[in-house]
């Protein structure tokens, strides 16, 4: 490389920092200003520096077991949603107008608001819902109240099941993408050195599908985990789900305890490094395999 | 030399008074200055100006008075743009918590719709400018014998603030349903008990004000919890009340395993036939929700025997607002008597008034007392004999925390039942 390529190398490289930054800044100022607050530094709740809040939330049981509940519901929607959009993307990858009504129709919820897709949630699967009035009506159930709890309910079965609908739309779009672009050339060769259609899809397609679709799916989770919309419509009450425990604490009427909101913030954040960094790490130690 | 140096002390007064006045927050310091002045110069400085009013934005009846009604007159009489935004209670003060820290002495809001433990807290962290409300001319007509008008959540409002309705809170229940509907807490706890599955109540502001009701009538009466916060008082009736819920929690809609978010959440299942009460903080809040088909037609409130709280709800100038003198006039026009008697008609937003109709000159003093009332409304002589004051917002701040450690994260056992 020549000095002058080296020098523009270089200042292209500072200019992609530059850029990086500029995106980060607000988030690394939120971060800076959640740690400011959960240390009793700034916020509606300052009272001078100290672990003492950071230390009474993270021991109160109600703190974890609704972060485990976040995190398990935000995974089993989330399994669910790459199950059903691999499935979609690999059944409906063909260009047969059937295929083409298959994928519009699992990403018919793309530009659904998330509001919207909850109170959807609601509609069909409530106690008063479609789904119970339905089955009052085929006389599966003697009245709809009758009807198994899946909204508000301890398990979350009403948020993971919208969630997941919701989310395999997304995954749909990104699964199909990943088909069309990077698999086809592999699958023709397989299959030309006599490969069946089981062990291509095994041996080539699903190998590529799932490293080019865990960023996606780690997104995903992510995005469940931290719902505020969804989860205010279809969750319990206990275990409070993480992010309506932070609503609850930013609006406490002590305000001596809103600073809470943040440190759960910051809980949240964590979880969602955890999960990019177990990603970045599985793609480290798989990625070099695959070459 | 003399005639110099005096000179340049003036000049020095007058920079120092203008680094002190672009220092000074922007509300405050137009409170300040308009204190000596008559109301026409208030007038003469709020006409051709903008005000942001922040205010909760969840109820289409309120929206449609002050975006259909009040805007418009604002404008024609006073030269004001009116903007109501969203915006209520707990994010009010962060909100000003935040622009304080960024040193915003200009903020973005001029008039805020505020009352108990909000107050409480804007007026702890001096968030609010004041006081002003007793210029109004309009205050003249408030009903100052009145300690629910005249107390926010016991608290002097001491001219921070200026009152603008008043509500009671009642119950809901649908006449086909329950034809018969329990008068007391007594009562009530009989019929949850005969009809498990059926009653709730939710985790915000309407349900803690519910459980303030019952804890006035576990603890021996609104009275002995008059006088500012008492610990050891508080703990007694605390133990009491929940108690009483323990008791009952078998019997609750999904026996108390879990509670509906909000008090629309509560709207919902009671119309939708899951539960049979439903409640909220203005006894009027039925009439408006079933005329918009939010509720059933035959959706009636009640008060218990045993009392309901009533309070006020007032606004206020946040101590950065960028037009206070704008704000002013809008808080002295909602003051009006005749955006008094709109706001209280039952096909607009039911609202109590704050004002003493018998002070009013006598035309308008008739019209408040023809007022239509509508059959679905609690008569106001039942309200008023049923009527219990709010206590200091430290027994709501108490009661909410405890209640959401002590009865909300104590999973029952047995959950997830559909009744």
């Amino acid at each position: 490389m020549s000095g002058r390529a080296h020098q523009d190398a270089s200042r292209g490289g500072l200019v992609g920092v530059l850029l990086a930054l500029i995106v980060a800044a607000p988030v690394l100022a939120g971060i800076g200003y959640a740690a400011a607050a959960s240390a009793g530094i700034l916020g509606a709740s300052a009272d001078g520096a100290s672990t003492a809040r950071i230390t009474r939330v993270l021991r109160d049981p109600a703190t974890w077991s609704g972060f485990v509940w976040s995190i398990t519901v935000a995974a089993m929607a989330t399994g669910i949603a790459t199950f059903a959009a691999v499935t979609a993307a690999v059944v409906f990858r063909g260009s047969r107008l059937t295929d083409r009504i298959g994928l519009a129709l699992a990403a018919l919820p793309l530009p659904l608001p998330q509001l919207v897709a909850a109170a959807l949630g609601v509609w069909v699967l409530g106690q008063s819902g479609l789904l119970a009035r339905l089955a009052f009506a085929g006389g599966w159930i003697s009245a709809p109240s009758d009807m198994p709890a899946l909204v508000y309910d301890r398990w979350g079965v009403g948020l993971v099941l919208t969630m997941a609908w919701k989310e395999t739309a997304f995954l749909t779009v990104v699964a199909s993408a990943l088909l069309a672009t990077r698999t086809k050339a592999a699958e023709d060769a397989a299959r030309t050195l006599g490969a069946n259609g089981w062990a291509t899809f095994r041996r080539v397609t699903w190998p590529v599908l799932w490293r080019g679709l865990m960023p996606a799916v780690v997104s995903v989770f992510i995005f469940v985990a931290g719902s505020y919309e969804a989860a205010v419509l279809l969750a319990p009450s206990a275990p409070l789900a993480l992010p309506l425990a932070i609503a609850d604490r930013a609006a406490d009427p002590n305000l001596a305890r809103r600073g809470d909101a943040y440190v759960l913030t910051l809980l949240l954040l964590g979880m969602a490094l955890v999960a990019v960094a177990a990603h970045e790490w599985a793609r480290a130690r798989w990625e070099p395999l695959a070459e | 030399m003399a005639a110099k140096r005096a000179s340049v002390i003036a000049t020095l007064v007058l920079l120092a008074a203008c680094v002190s006045q672009r220092d000074a927050p922007a509300g405050q310091a137009t409170v300040d200055s308009l204190a000596g002045l008559p109301w026409d110069s208030v007038l003469a400085r709020a006409r051709g100006t903008d005000v942001v009013w922040r205010m909760w934005r969840g109820d289409p009846s309120i929206n449609a008075y002050v975006d259909g009604w009040v805007v418009p007159r604002l404008r024609d009489r006073y030269g004001i743009s009116l903007r109501a935004v969203e915006g209520q209670g707990p994010e009010l003060v962060n909100q000003l918590v935040v622009e304080r820290e960024a040193g915003r002495r200009t903020g973005s809001a001029s008039l805020l719709w505020i009352n108990g433990e909000t107050f409480g807290n804007l007026r702890r962290e001096g968030l609010l400018a004041g006081p002003w409300s007793a210029r109004l001319p309009n205050a003249a007509y408030v009903d100052s014998a009145s300690p629910i008008i005249m107390r926010d959540f016991e608290q002097d409002p001491a001219g921070y603030e200026s009152p603008w309705g008043r509500v009671q809170s009642a119950l809901i229940y649908d006449t086909i349903r329950t034809p018969a509907p329990p008068r007391s807490f007594a009562e009530l706890a009989q019929w949850i008990r005969a009809h498990p599955g059926r009653f709730t109540y939710d985790q915000g502001f309407t349900a803690t004000t519910f459980l303030k009701g019952l804890m006035y009538a576990q603890g021996g009466g609104a009275a002995r919890f008059a006088g500012g916060f008492d610990s050891t008082r508080y703990l007694a009736a605390r133990e009491r009340v929940f108690a009483w819920l323990d008791s009952l929690r078998p019997a609750l809609w999904r026996a108390g395993a879990t509670y509906p978010p909000d008090v629309a959440s509560m709207h919902r299942l009671f119309a939708n036939g899951e539960i049979d009460f439903s409640m909220s903080n203005n006894q009027n809040d039925v009439v408006t929700k079933t005329r918009q088909g939010v509720l059933p037609a035959s959706a009636r409130a009640f008060v218990l025997r045993d009392g309901t709280i009533a309070n006020s709800h007032y606004v206020g100038i946040p101590w950065n607002a960028p037009n206070a003198a704008g704000a002013m006039v809008v808080a002295d026009f909602l003051l009006s008597p005749d955006a008094q008697l709109e706001k209280m008609r039952p096909d607009v937003w039911a609202d109590g008034t704050v004002l003493d109709t018998r002070r009013l000159p006598a035309a308008w003093s008739a019209q408040f007392q023809a007022i239509e009332t509508d059959p679905r409304q609690v008569p106001r002589d039942t309200l008023a004999k049923y009527a219990q004051p709010e206590v200091s917002p430290r027994y709501h701040e108490r009661l909410a925390a405890d209640w959401r450690t002590h009865v909300r994260s104590a999973v029952p056992q047995r959950s997830g039942s559909g009744r």
